[in-house]
């Protein structure tokens, strides 16, 4: 407890003093940055993870964030007031509007951490399809900086449209008796299930607050106090019926105001009585559940993408997409998992008649699946190994850590959460290994309009695929289905033997040896084949208007302030930063992964 | 809590008698436009579920299996069957050993149907293999349910390559 005062006032004593500088390794001295929270920055990288503008990206990105926050609070003020009528009580006529507004200003709400310096919205932003909006990150540290610079996560920051759709997550029961599949929940590693709100979508939204890697609030009980002191609480409590008669311990705010990782394991340091802890989580499943609207709105997933236009005979697609939609559904056999919903395979002489009007194809099966990626040694998590400022430790396991995805999870393992239905799933663990979400092709290709591409030579919008960002165009992403088992080597990334390019003609040894999908490995497409199939991912960017065509209808994509990339080739897009991986036997996988029972079989992960 | 709100119109309150006949016709108009399908919160998750398929009546494979690729103590082999339908998530599954009439070691890798296609191709990876080794096997291949497809191949072979060295079969899909 002495400790927890100490560290509440620290950090008080330094948001006195403001903003501190701090000079970061691997910047020059000429280039040391302020670091927009009270406490110094935690930077417990080598040389070089750290992309060395970003700081100022991180502040470009929160002026963004600002700019949307301000859209969503001028609707708020435009909003034809909805008025409680009828039984069940209903907000007529504007419910729709006032739940999706409230969804905007809580995502894009920067008070929603504990420095106040971070939104749902800081690793989500709408030009990049809703995942990363930083492009040095997306090539270096993949994981985005949390409220707590630079604290940061292990994985690729998931595109949430259209996760409104997916199911709770559920093992089908005829298959129990064999090797078990998994269908919905929502994060890489389906960690949220959606078995409480019957959402997987609006239990995703419950996580990042509390995550110590993400907007780190130390207790959900934060949000409920950081609502209470919006300007926008009137429409919560008008959305939800609530009121925030909370009574909030003195030291709440300090509370509030200090990262996560500071109070030890306790999940609940703000002290509340039960009815008041009862209203707190109230509130925060509602939060949750707004965020969810707001996804599943037209603000996020509105099915307006060349394709859906194509499907409606508003759009004819061009020689190229239309070779790639066949070769999607055919050869490439994409649409195994990423369903389109509509098509079959055509002999010679058929004709496709299907339609989608019923169907609004997501291209995801929800299911998981192990695609052989290669451990990605950029990841920020595994540096993360050393205390922070106030005492807290990401990563203990350092370099040991392996990332089993959906295994991990089953098996309640670090960095995930608690497996809710363990006592029969479990078992599952060993089959589940490696395994991360199938995501839904729909806008993996969006980009800001000024650099309106992510393939090099641009000018381009660097993002990354695939969990651990290990890829970095959409060229590479088709080239590794399409060759990973004609060019594998026993190596690990950064050692590829001489002669060879890696992700051309290398593909490194999966980080996970089990469950390898072998849908995909050798599907024998030609260059121009993968590129066709790229140029048909393409057509599934929402925004696209038939009668204006050249811009983008997509909200909020018009908020990118940064600057496009441009030169090189997507074969090789971004392969300068390739660093040499790790020992895997000097830095063997930490037990309280690979050790803990059921273990990782067939083989053991390295 | 004592933080400043911003103002906003009052949205508690009873409507007047015209409010509610409005209300009533704009009630009619979204019921109306709920019956056509044009609200957001359709069953859509469930549509997007499709239950198994039909189980086919009879599965043949229509390429034998062959060696794809080989090296380090890694080998994949790769064949053609028919659709088998049933689950869509299926297992390729090898039986193989160094002795022709003692398979005793099962390889098994995950692929998933396209329902979309006639024929599936089925690729299974079989790893711990020694350097320079006759390996024989057979082929079949079942659902994650545990249901058999009830299609097994001839007994064939490889050799694997020499440490270093790596064998690839340039096969090219359909």
């Amino acid at each position: 407890m002495r400790r927890h005062t100490s560290i509440l006032a620290t950090t008080s004593l330094v948001a006195v003093l403001g903003i501190v500088s701090v000079p970061l390794a691997g910047f020059t001295e000429a280039r040391a940055q302020q670091v927009d929270q009270p406490l110094p920055a935690y930077n417990p990288y080598p040389t070089g993870i750290l992309p060395p503008d970003l700081v100022p990206e991180l502040l470009r990105v929160r002026r963004e964030v600002q700019t949307v926050f301000g859209r969503y609070l001028a609707e708020w003020k435009a909003l034809t007031p909805p008025t409680l009528t009828g039984q069940p009580p209903t907000l007529f006529p504007s419910g729709y509007d006032a739940q999706r507004i409230l969804g905007g200003l809580l995502n894009y709400d920067e008070n929603m951490s504990p420095f106040r310096n971070e939104a749902c919205a800081s690793c989500h932003m709408p030009y990049a399809g809703f995942s990363g909006p930083i492009p040095s990150v997306n090539l270096t540290m993949v994981a985005y900086p949390g409220t707590f610079r630079f604290r940061a996560g292990k994985r690729v920051a998931q595109r949430y449209p259209y996760t409104f759709r997916f199911p709770v997550l559920h093992l089908n029961s005829r298959r129990a008796g064999g090797v078990g599949k998994f269908t919905g929940g929502a994060f890489w590693d389906g960690r949220s299930t959606g078995y409480k709100l019957q959402s997987a979508d609006a239990e995703q939204a419950q996580h990042p607050p509390v995550d110590t890697q993400e907007m780190g609030f130390p207790d959900t009980a934060c949000i409920a106090l950081r609502i209470s002191q919006a300007g926008y609480r009137p429409l919560f409590e008008t959305v939800w019926g609530v009121d925030f008669d909370i009574n909030f311990p003195g030291n709440a705010e300090q509370i509030c105001s200090t990262p996560g990782g500071a109070f030890g394991t306790g999940a609940t340091p703000i002290s509340l009585s039960p009815v008041d802890r009862t209203k707190a989580n109230n509130i925060y499943d509602h939060w949750g559940q707004s965020i969810s609207f707001l996804e599943g709105s037209n603000d996020v997933s509105p099915f307006t993408s060349k394709f859906d236009a194509f499907l409606v005979g508003n759009y004819t697609l061009t020689a190229d997409e239309a070779a790639g939609r066949a070769l999607f559904d055919g050869k490439g056999n994409c649409n195994s998992c990423h369903l389109d919903g509509v098509s079959t395979k055509l002999t010679s002489g058929q004709t496709d008649t299907g339609t989608d009007n019923e169907t609004e194809p997501l291209f995801t099966c929800f299911a998981y699946t192990n695609l052989g990626l290669p451990l990605n040694p950029r990841v920020a998590i595994f540096y993360q190994s050393t205390p922070d400022g106030v005492g807290f430790t990401p990563n203990p396991d350092g370099f040991r850590f392996r990332d089993l995805g959906f295994g991990t999870f089953l098996r309640s393992g670090p960095g995930s959460a608690p497996n809710p239905n363990a006592i029969n799933w479990l078992s599952f663990a060993p089959t589940s290994d490696g395994q991360m979400q199938t995501s839904t092709v729909r806008n993996v290709a969006m980009a800001p309009p000024q650099c309106p591409t992510t393939e090099a030579p641009g000018p381009y919008f660097q993002k990354e695929f695939f969990h651990n960002g290990y890829i970095k165009s959409l060229k590479q992403l088709v080239h590794f289905y399409n060759t990973r088992d004609v060019f594998p080597f026993n190596v690990t990334s950064g050692h590829c033997p001489a002669g060879t390019t890696e992700k051309v003609d290398c593909w490194p040894m999966p980080e996970v040896p089990n469950n390898l999908d072998h849908t995909i490995g050798k599907l024998g497409l030609t260059d121009q084949e993968e590129n066709q199939i790229v140029a048909f991912m393409q057509t599934l960017t929402d925004g696209f208007n038939p009668a204006n065509p050249t811009v983008s209808t997509y909200k909020n994509i018009d908020t990118f302030t940064g600057q496009c990339m441009t030169g090189g080739n997507a074969s090789t897009q971004g392969n300068q930063t390739i660093i040499p991986t790790f020992s895997l036997t000097q830095f063997p996988c930490a037990t309280d992964v690979c050790s803990v029972a059921p273990v990782p079989a067939p083989s053991a992960v390295p | 809590m004592g933080a400043a709100r911003d103002s906003h119109p009052p949205t508690a309150g009873f409507p007047t008698e015209l409010e509610v006949y409005s209300m009533n016709r704009l009630i009619l108009k979204l019921v109306i436009i709920a019956a056509a399908g044009s609200l957001p919160f359709s069953n859509s998750i469930v549509a997007q579920i499709l239950p198994p398929q039909k189980r086919a009546e009879h599965v043949e494979i229509t390429k034998e299996p062959e060696l794809e690729i080989a090296y380090d103590d890694t080998a994949i082999v790769r064949w053609t069957s028919t659709n088998p339908g049933g689950d869509d998530e299926h297992f390729a599954v090898a039986h193989f050993g160094t002795d022709p009439n003692d398979l005793n070691q099962i390889a098994k890798s995950h692929i998933r149907l396209n329902r979309g296609h006639a024929e599936t191709i089925f690729r299974v990876r079989m790893q711990g293999l020694k350097s320079q080794t006759t390996y024989y096997y057979k082929v079949s291949s079942m659902g994650a349910d545990g249901e058999v497809d009830g299609v097994e191949s001839p007994i064939n072979h490889f050799t694997t390559p020499a440490p270093g060295e790596r064998i690839t079969a340039s096969l090219q899909p359909k």
